[in-house]
């Protein structure tokens, strides 16, 4: 299989990363981050910087991915967040948000597409949040970012299909990984996130029809009651997590 | 009366993007003759602004200039002496197309101008939005939309950056985002969809203007708010009944 990886340095791309060598997949990967060492000559290593507009290096990262086989699975996990109340948050680092989660994103996926670089019968997976379904007050950009991916993943779901590409929406609730011990609340308690290699596993194995994928039962529970009541739960999001957010120094 | 005013004492006063053309320029009209002094910006300079533009204050301003948010702040703090009272954030753009079609460069600009702008738009008035209403103009596309994936893209951030700021927000500015259906502003025919039968049916800018201020004036009802034909039809046939209730 050949893979695509955006933001596999750490976290949940670095855990599909893992999943994905030891299968023996071929990977390219886009990341910010320098080629760790000691990884197989089967990992292709793009180092770049999703929030540069400068369009030079988007060409690059285009002349790059045209020179691989075309992918059976894209997974876009880069992503940052910025959290606390929106209005002491810098507007430089609401803009590094939306360029990382929501532009960057994008731009590949044009990328992609005008390069006839996503295999026949494969995947392209949007890595989007749990947010989706509760809002996220606290980190009102990062949550506006993966609203902004989740529409552009409906909207291409059709056409994809036909182009014979199977377009579908990862959102997870809280994972044990540094973004989110790096943005909870002071206190949080870690063992209930979920491990980023059962979600990566999730991922790999789900199966093509599946549109929307909440790995593990209490995230499914939180999409659940996002649907049936979206204000209400926007509201607990606030008491519980804004409400913390706020009062702490940061 | 169940239309209330957002004034509270503070006058009537409302800054409005995207006030030269299309809905901005109904909301524009509309707000005046409901007595407010409007505030309002575009991107085309004032020489080509429509004959039927209100009488009122006009700032060009190009949202996909780095320096847009502060600029259009600045010109309000010169404009009102004391808090704002009401921002329409409604200037918007996009295309009706494929992926396959996209640019970079126009996808990039897309997203700055109905998303990044406003978020932007948002920080820098917010110190004097203090005790009034912010409302953001979404559209119906922000569900996903196969024709307009970057339109709805951007629309889809708007919604979630609404959803979260409205609660962060609670109790000292409203927040609200209002999801107008097709409205027949000529947009969508610039945006590249071909003109057809379904065009004789899209709303009238008037009286989508008409229920987005009556939307935004109500403490009553949720913070995101879809707002077409079932909507607007229901607050037209009600606003007859009313005998021409709110002005
Ligand atoms: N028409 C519809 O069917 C429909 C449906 C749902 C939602 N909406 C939303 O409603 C809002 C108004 O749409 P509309 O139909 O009235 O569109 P429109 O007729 O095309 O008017 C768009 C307005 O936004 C301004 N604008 C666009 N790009 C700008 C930029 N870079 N800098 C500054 N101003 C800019 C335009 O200014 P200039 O004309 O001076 O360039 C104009 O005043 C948009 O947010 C749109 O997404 C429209």
């Amino acid at each position: 299989m050949n893979v695509l990886l955006t933001g596999a340095a750490s976290g949940l791309g670095a855990a599909l990363l893992r999943a994905c060598i030891a299968r023996g997949d071929s990977v390219c990967v886009i990341d910010i981050d320098a080629r760790p060492p000691n990884l197989p000559d089967t990992v292709t290593w793009l180092q770049h910087d999703l929030s540069d507009t400068d369009p030079a290096l988007w060409d690059r990262i285009a002349d790059a991915i045209a020179q691989q086989d075309p992918f059976d699975l894209t997974v876009l996990c880069a992503g940052i967040s910025a959290t606390g109340p929106f209005e002491t948050i810098s507007a430089h680092a609401h803009q590094q948000v939306s360029r990382i989660n929501l532009h960057a994103p994008m731009r590949l996926c044009l990328i992609l597409q005008q390069r006839g670089a996503l295999a026949q019968g494969g995947r392209l997976v949007f890595v989007a949040s749990l947010s989706c379904f509760t809002g996220y007050p606290g980190a009102a950009s990062y949550g506006a970012s993966k609203d902004g991916l989740a529409a552009f993943a409906r909207s291409l779901r059709r056409p994809m299909r036909r182009a014979g590409v199977a377009v579908q929406l990862l959102c997870p609730g809280p994972m044990d990984t540094p973004h989110a011990t790096r943005y909870a609340p002071k206190g949080a308690r870690a063992d209930r996130r979920i491990a980023p290699q059962t979600v990566a596993q999730m991922v790999l194995d789900a199966p093509r029809a599946r549109f929307v994928l909440v790995p593990g039962a209490g995230a499914k529970l939180a999409a659940l009651l996002g649907r049936l009541a979206p204000a209400m739960m926007t509201r607990i999001m606030g008491r519980v997590l804004f409400a913390k957010l706020k009062d702490q120094p940061r | 009366m169940w239309i209330r005013g957002v004034m509270t004492g503070s006058g009537k006063i409302c800054l409005l993007t995207g006030a030269s053309h299309g809905l901005g320029l109904a909301l524009a009209q509309e707000l005046v003759a409901r007595g407010y002094q409007v505030l309002g910006t575009g991107r085309r300079p004032h020489a080509e602004l429509p004959a039927d533009f209100p009488d009122c204050a006009y700032l060009p301003v190009d949202l996909t200039q780095a320096d847009a948010a502060p600029r259009i702040a600045a010109w309000c703090a010169r404009q009102v002496a004391g808090p704002l009272p009401l921002a329409i954030l409604n200037a918007g753009a996009g295309r009706y197309r494929p992926l396959s079609d996209e640019t970079a460069a126009e996808m990039a600009e897309v997203l700055q101008i109905n998303f990044d702008a406003n978020v932007q738009l948002a920080q820098a008035l917010h110190p004097k939005l203090q005790g009034g209403t912010l409302g953001l103009i979404g559209s119906v596309a922000h569900k996903g939309a196969a024709g307009m994936p970057v339109y709805a893209a951007s629309k889809g951030a708007l919604d979630g950056f609404g959803r979260a700021l409205a609660e962060e927000w609670r109790g000292t500015v409203r927040v609200r985002v209002l999801h107008p259906g097709p409205v027949a502003t000529g947009m969508s025919e610039r945006a590249g969809r071909p003109r057809d039968m379904i065009d004789s049916l899209f709303l009238s800018p008037r009286a989508v203007a008409m229920t987005l201020l009556d939307r935004l004036n109500s403490t009553r009802g949720p913070d995101r708010q879809v707002v077409s034909f079932a909507q607007v039809g229901g607050h037209m046939l009600w606003r007859k009944l009313a005998g021409g209730a709110g002005r």
